[in-house]
């Protein structure tokens, strides 16, 4: 039999040219293949099959990332304009910028697997988030598995390797009370099945991989029900030394791991389209199978041999397998790869199913001929399988050998730059709105207790547990801490071995406010992150982002306007905050075409971020502490309650207005509230999001250390605030903190000019949480009984 | 070079607690070395006082936990495990390593099986040291200390309930958790051998080695000391050993 074939495009048409781009699964345009066929003349021959698979996984949206490279003619409210690549223009150029503003700050960003910033003279620290939708949706578990496997690997293959040290998670599902009868297409998968697959996906990978899954967030929406979002991410440190690595020519390529084999044909293709029910049948082949303890022992071997030198260069094998690895090695300086070499999990595969194979748990490492020796013996120690795969030669071409006939022979040079896509997207702003004293509580303790049980808000506690969050000893601050250990906390904190500073990690996505104002929604995931970071003890000077977003339909300009306009408000706020972003991605096609017609997501940005807390000492978490303190809100609070869980609980989320982010005054802010951590004045802080003031007052309370007193009329505001809107508005920018009575006048001092009033205390008397507004008593109730709400919220489901 | 106690962790594929475990022995005054198990033989014994299986999933703990890394252990090391405890050598087993030992047969007869809920569990819990028999590993800890816990498989069971209750009677069950965690029997969270030195515990010491590492910010240790509870049973059991092999005379 042979093992490749040569695919005669030269003759065909535009509409053949589709139809085999179909045919074969490479979810390649007309106008790509058209493109592709161009190549080929010029080149004077036809394509094998290998070579087109090679050029579909290179120019896959998954891998190049074409929707935020386009040319996008965006009219808002009528008014036109051209964005030449979101990317460009609101991403790299802008954190290059901002590199520019923070020299050694950021010591690679945006061509590596991750990107690293400083940590102390001797580490850098990264993180990576991806997404991994399509296989959850089709098969949760092995999804979420293989989603948080591939991203420890891309942390495995930053720089010359760098060591997971933490991890986080964020879900999207439908609710997990929605009706059988909600589902309005067949091999739907119910949201329940769903969430108890991806966490146990995460679970059994995260905790055998022994790396402390830490952060993570699960927002509720039906508009997930179809199309559910999971996002991996995990940081890494690394000795500043190993981020710098080049192939060069003469060099022995190598892969370390798993076996190769037929599971995850198309993941990178697949990955880029749209899903239907048939998809739950046809497209169960491109989604991985994971193997935690072949990628543990790959792993240890990475690291190790990094650590003795042996690696000029290290790359992980994810979507687009070998081909999309070899070809970032050797796409510039040429080689040759054999098939022949490669160890299969099954026999009788064909050339082009090995070379883009997304089998998982392998590393692809291009080393100096001589460490081949003690490489072996390292996998020998490891348990690990290491196979040479070719070797790099400085010709510019990539060759792939199979049965001693060559399969594929590609001068990469003419596919760096695929086709440019054009693309139409508009964006109405939405009329003026209404305030929120039309939606005023009429009983805002019935409220408060509506809101703590919400499927927003409601603690994620039964999760939370089944990952080791304390694997590796260095977590500091927990997911759930405070006097009982099942407090909320803002950010992870992390001890790093061998440096006296420690790593922050956050998250914060906002999709509820993306349906009605995109552009508030970026602005105000990137203040909620970075607030996040900063509460609990990160310098505001040493943050770093990520941006990762998915998205429904691109080709509906509607709903790429929203994109557009949320990336606008996002690049804004890190510009004010001077806070780059260093990695980032983008999942497309997250719509369903149901028997009703396409569900699409809306916008979800989700903004993840680490920053460097400098010293031990400066670690705040967000429970309460002690009887006695003062209890000072930091920020304004304003009268917009649009987005919050509030309205969408009265029913009113787009009738209101969505708060804006008046990041520049913020930022100042948290330059005070930074000064007082270091002072040592801060006991506790919380960040004011989801279920605004009412809620952050009860979770820091649910330390039990104390009862809290709190006058609404004391809380600084804007434009003339409701007492609904100072009890649940989500206003952006605010912290609450507890102070020591007598560390009060200096705090005040420090912000002297600023927003921020002591709204309250605590106290021994009573362990309630009584909220009266100048005088007259508006909630008054047992913090324990609050807590019960909350915290038994998901139980029933998980 | 001063002689100091040596401890030597053997490493499994699927392993994951080795660094930290190394990283606390060293902080008490061990000599570490962490061992992959490709590399274990008997003569790698030498010299070594005490041996440490950390935690993890060995082998993916695919089958009962623990139950590969014992045949492989069994195959590499024979009895010398057995033979080392009897010269005087120490043996702790924590997490997988204490499903391990039980495995081995080098800790009284019984099972570390799932938690009777099911699930996987990450938690700080309270602990009681039993009052029948002393722990070299357990001399420097309070009557009740906390520590982390984090496994699906550590109810441990016997097979007439009467047994745990006589394991604890006997002195062997040195651990016990202060409430029901996982449906062990009589709450069993560590157990010891007959000599004494061998322990294995389903928490994780070397997740609690300094102050910080508690959730309460406020948490303060008894002496008003940095360090956590589990810094103090690598402590004890450094001690213990200097003790006996002469070396803190000597030093």
């Amino acid at each position: 039999m042979s093992f490749y074939r040569h695919i005669p495009i030269a003759g065909l048409d535009g509409k053949q040219l589709q139809q085999l781009s179909s045919d074969m699964k490479l979810s390649l345009s007309q106008e790509d293949m058209e493109a592709v066929q161009a190549i080929f003349k010029d080149w004077n021959r036809e394509p094998t099959d290998v070579e087109l698979e090679v050029i579909a996984q290179t120019w896959s949206e998954h891998c190049k990332h074409r929707i935020f490279g386009a040319q996008i003619e965006h009219v808002k409210d009528g008014k036109s304009e051209v964005i030449n690549s979101l990317f460009a223009t609101y991403i790299k150029e802008l954190s290059e910028r901002i590199f520019a503003r923070k020299p050694g700050f950021v010591l690679s960003a945006f061509h590596d697997n991750a990107g690293f910033i400083t940590l102390d003279d001797n580490l850098a620290i990264c993180l990576k988030v991806e997404t991994h939708n399509h296989p959850s949706a089709i098969e949760p578990y092995a999804g979420a598995n293989t989603g948080i496997g591939g991203v420890i690997r891309d942390i495995l293959g930053a720089g010359k390797g760098a060591k997971p040290i933490a991890s986080l998670d964020v879900f999207c599902f439908g609710a997990p009370d929605t009706k059988a009868e909600q589902l309005k297409a067949d091999g739907v998968i119910h949201p329940l099945g769903v969430m108890r697959g991806v966490v146990r996906g995460v679970r059994d990978y995260g905790n055998r991989m022994g790396i402390p899954t830490v952060g993570g967030a699960i927002q509720f929406d039906e508009s997930y029900i179809y199309n559910p979002l999971v996002y991996c991410g995990t940081a890494g440190v690394i000795p500043r030394q190993y981020i710098d690595k080049e192939v060069t020519a003469g060099l022995k390529i190598i892969s370390v791991g798993g076996r190769t084999g037929r599971d995850g044909l198309h993941g990178a293709t697949f990955s880029s389209a749209a899903l239907d029910t048939d998809s739950h049948e046809e497209d169960i082949q491109a989604v991985q199978i994971g193997n935690p303890i072949e990628e543990k022992k790959a792993a240890d071997f990475v690291l190790e041999a990094r650590d003795r030198n042996l690696i000029e260069f290290v790359t992980d094998c994810g979507a687009g397998g070998y081909s999309s690895a070899a070809g970032e090695m050797l796409s510039e300086v040429g080689g040759s790869i054999y098939l022949d070499e490669v160890k299969l999990k099954e026999p009788g595969m064909v050339s082009w199913e090995i070379f883009i194979s997304e089998s998982q748990e392998r590393m692809v490492l291009a080393v100096k001929e001589e460490s081949l020796p003690e490489l072996k013996e390292l996998a020998d120690i490891y348990e690990t399988e290491l196979t040479e795969l070719g070797d790099s030669d400085g010709t510019g071409i990539l060759k792939v050998l199979h049965h001693d006939e060559t399969v594929c022979e590609l001068d990469c040079s003419p596919l760096h730059n695929a086709p440019t896509r054009h693309l139409q997207s508009t964006f109405t702003t939405p009329e003026a709105r209404a305030s929120s004293s039309e939606f005023e509580s009429k009983d805002p303790a019935a409220d408060l207790k509506s809101l703590l049980g919400d499927f927003a808000i409601v603690s994620r506690e039964p999760v939370i547990r089944e990952y080791d969050h304390e694997v590796q000893g260095n977590t500091v601050l927990k997911p759930l801490a405070g006097a009982t250990g099942d407090a909320p906390q803002d950010s992870a904190v992390m001890f790093i071995d061998g440096s006296e500073r420690l790593m922050a990690m956050s998250q914060a996505l906002l999709p509820e406010w993306g349906k009605y104002d995109p552009f508030a929604m970026g602005a105000a995931c990137v203040d909620e992150c970075f607030r996040q970071l900063v509460a609990a003890g990160a310098n505001p000077d040493k943050i770093a982002l990520l941006d990762n977003f998915c998205v429904g339909n691109p080709e509906d300009p509607a709903e790429l306007g929203g994109l557009v306009e949320c990336v606008k408000g996002m690049a804004g706020a890190a510009e004010t905050y001077v806070a780059p972003f260093i990695s980032g991605k983008d999942s497309f096609y997250n719509y369903f075409e149901t028997d009703e017609g396409p569900v699409s997501i809306p916008v979800t940005a989700l903004i993840s971020g680490i920053g460097v807390v400098d010293d031990k000492s400066h670690v705040t978490g967000a429970s309460i502490r002690h009887a006695n303190s003062v209890i000072c809100l930091i920020g304004s609070t304003g009268d917009a309650i649009g987005g919050s869980v509030y309205a969408r609980q009265q029913g009113v989320g787009g009738v209101a207005q969505v708060p804006a982010s008046d990041c520049e005054t913020f930022l100042e802010q948290y330059r005070s509230y930074h000064e007082a951590v270091k002072n040592g004045w801060i006991l506790a802080a919380h960040d004011i999001s989801e279920g605004g003031l009412g809620v952050a007052l009860a979770e820091m309370g649910f330390s039990g250390k104390a009862g809290l007193e709190i006058n609404l009329g004391e809380q600084p505001v804007s434009d003339d605030a409701s007492q609904t809107a100072r009890l649940f508005a989500e206003t952006p920018g605010r912290l609450l903190v507890e102070v020591a009575a007598g560390d009060v006048q200096s705090l005040l001092a420090t912000f002297e000019g600023k927003a921020i009033a002591v709204i309250g205390r605590t106290t021994a008397d009573h362990d309630r949480l009584q909220i009266s507004f100048n005088g007259d008593a508006v909630i008054d109730e047992a913090l324990n009984e609050l807590k019960e709400i909350w915290k038994n919220g998901l139980t029933p489901y998980y | 070079m001063e002689k100091r106690p040596h401890a030597l962790l053997l490493k499994f594929p699927g392993t994951n607690c080795d660094a930290e475990t190394a990283r606390a022995l060293k902080a008490v005054g061990f000599s570490a070395d962490v061992l992959p198990i490709s590399q274990v033989s008997p003569d790698r014994l030498e010299g070594v006082d005490l041996v440490v299986l950390s935690g993890g999933f060995s082998y993916g703990d695919y089958v009962m936990a623990g139950r590969l890394a014992q045949l492989v252990s069994e195959q590499r090391l024979g009895d010398a495990l057995k033979q080392f405890r009897d010269k005087g050598g120490y043996l702790l087993g924590i997490c997988n390593g204490f499903q391990i030992l039980t495995r081995m047969g080098l800790l009284p007869e019984g099972s570390l099986i799932h938690n009777d809920t099911g699930r996987f569990k990450c938690n700080w819990v309270k602990l009681k040291k039993g009052s029948q028999k002393d722990s070299p590993f357990l001399r420097g800890l309070p009557d009740e200390f906390e520590l982390p816990i984090a496994h699906a498989e550590g109810r441990f069971v016997t097979k007439d309930a009467s047994e745990a209750e006589a394991l604890v009677a006997d002195g062997f069950g040195v651990l016990t958790y202060t409430e029901d965690i996982n449906g062990s029997f009589n709450q069993i969270a560590g157990l010891q051998d007959e000599s004494g030195r061998v322990l294995g515990l389903m928490p994780h010491p070397e997740r609690f080695i300094w102050s910080e590492h508690h959730y309460d910010p406020d948490w303060k240790n008894e002496n008003g000391g940095e360090h956590g509870s589990g810094y103090y049973m690598f402590q004890s059991i450094f001690e213990e050993i200097e003790e006996k092999s002469g070396l803190k005379a000597k030093a």
